[in-house]
């Protein structure tokens, strides 16, 4: 289990984080780096096919409260998340999987930290756990 | 008098509902039974496996299959069907979707062995046996099917060239898709054969819908009393509807009972379960992180709420619980 490196996904939204940094300098720090317009337009079901394509956790990183460029985009995905991880829960994804942070970093400097922060808590998990395929 | 085309109706993991629905076309029945020869009908007729193995491949013209696949003898009749059949027809839920007992995916075939076998109040077995696929009892080999890991659908084993989803389909369904296959005038294959839009789209009480649905508390049906004509949404109980295919007829509407998924997803959508949830999420009038909190922490079994019929095709179906 020592050397296992977890694969997290992470999607953040443009208006808060990294908007200052030369995106492609930041993306090769950043594996699995979705930028994307509004952390509200994250659908339940990207989250659920992060992890059908492997992913061992997914980070959503938002705008701070009250700060959404679209009034309450971060608020739905916070709703979305909380309501995904109770269901994950019963396949035997742990809630610790699927985090999302309403904050601000223009220089999006805090993003690889964030999800080095994530991977440690992932890593004490392990994968998630994966059944053989169909008998097919 | 040109041989009339050939029909079976063949169920794998089922309850029968299925072919009690066929039953339920009362006097057309009779018109298809005119129409067709029926070669393959357990619940209604006596007629055994090896008079389908003997007959040519693609002679049947058309296999209708219900029930999921969950051991070894579903999948051998899916495969015998399948290779005597022009048409397969995936009927009712569980054939199109895993249904109801798809919900086992939760749980591993270790952990529902232990609780049947061994470890619910009301089983006796001091010696601990489990059934076994092959065992010697007085020098004879008896054999059973092997339980698998898993439900599946019908096209996770086979091919299946139309769908007819509900729990059961309704008799008009079923109508049209043997008249249609009859006549000729199928859609293309893999087509499932309802409406393509989501229950609400019918829904009588979708008038009274407001503009924007705003649920502040989720209520169970059996909680409240609730309203013979008014959204279920807009009653704070929690219907399906919304991401559900329309074509059921609303026999649960109509009883006052909210849409429980069995038509599953929509048209285009792969993950029932997920859709709804975003769904939910947005007509759920929360503000703070503590009242979400305590809206959602009311909810029992989410999960088995929103994947109720269609846990077994599920984006996750690989990923499980095992502990």
């Amino acid at each position: 289990m020592s050397d296992f490196e977890p694969k997290v996904v992470c999607f953040s939204c443009k208006f808060s984080w990294g908007y200052l940094a030369d995106e492609d300098a930041l993306a090769s720090q950043i594996k699995n780096w979705v930028p994307i317009i509004c952390s509200g337009k994250v659908d339940a079901k990207h989250v659920v096919e992060a992890f059908k394509h492997g992913a061992d956790g997914v980070l959503i990183l938002g705008c701070p409260e009250g700060d959404c460029h679209y009034q309450d985009g971060n608020l739905e995905a916070r709703k979305r998340i909380y309501l995904l991880q109770k269901t994950l829960q019963s396949y035997g994804i742990e809630p610790a999987r699927v985090s999302i942070q309403l904050s601000r970093d223009p220089e999006g400097t805090t993003i690889p930290d964030y999800i080095r922060k994530m991977s440690e808590s992932i890593k004490k998990l392990g994968p998630v756990r994966r059944t053989a395929s169909p008998v097919k | 008098m040109a041989a009339k085309p050939k029909v079976a109706i063949a169920w794998l993991g089922s309850c029968g509902g299925c072919d009690e629905a066929v039953v339920d076309l009362n006097e057309v029945v009779l018109t298809v039974a005119d129409a067709t020869d029926i070669i393959f009908w357990p619940v209604a007729m006596d007629f055994k496996y090896h008079h389908i193995e003997s007959m040519g491949d693609g002679e049947i013209a058309l296999s209708i299959i219900n029930g999921h696949v969950r051991n070894s003898e579903h999948e051998e009749v899916a495969r015998l069907f399948r290779k005597k059949s022009q048409l397969v027809l995936a009927f009712g839920a569980c054939a199109c979707f895993g249904g109801t007992p798809g919900m086992a995916n939760f749980r591993s075939k270790e952990d529902i062995f232990n609780w049947v076998y061994r470890d619910a109040p009301t089983v006796v077995n001091p010696k601990g046996n489990y059934p076994q696929p092959k065992s010697q009892v007085n020098g004879k080999e008896l054999t059973l099917p092997e339980f698998y890991e898993r439900v599946y659908a019908l096209n996770q084993i086979i091919d299946v060239d139309y769908y007819l989803p509900g729990c059961p389909p309704p008799p008009d369904l079923i109508a049209n898709a043997v008249t249609a296959v009859l006549e000729g005038k199928l859609p293309p294959r893999g087509s499932t054969l309802a409406p393509h839009k989501a229950l609400c789209d019918s829904c009588k009480r979708n008038a009274t819908k407001p503009t924007r649905l705003a649920i502040k508390d989720i209520k169970r049906i059996h909680e409240v009393e609730a309203s013979p004509d008014t959204c279920f949404l807009a009653q704070g109980i929690l219907c399906m509807g919304i991401a559900t295919r329309d074509g059921c007829g609303q026999s649960c509407i109509n009883i006052n009972m909210p849409c429980r998924g069995c038509f599953g997803p929509v048209e285009g959508v792969e993950d029932a379960g997920a859709k709804f949830i975003s769904a939910l999420a947005a007509i759920l009038d929360v503000e703070t992180e503590e009242e979400m909190k305590q809206v959602v922490d009311q909810l029992v079994d989410l999960a088995g709420y929103t994947y109720r019929f269609s846990l077994p095709v599920s984006m996750l179906k690989d990923i499980r619980n095992t502990r």
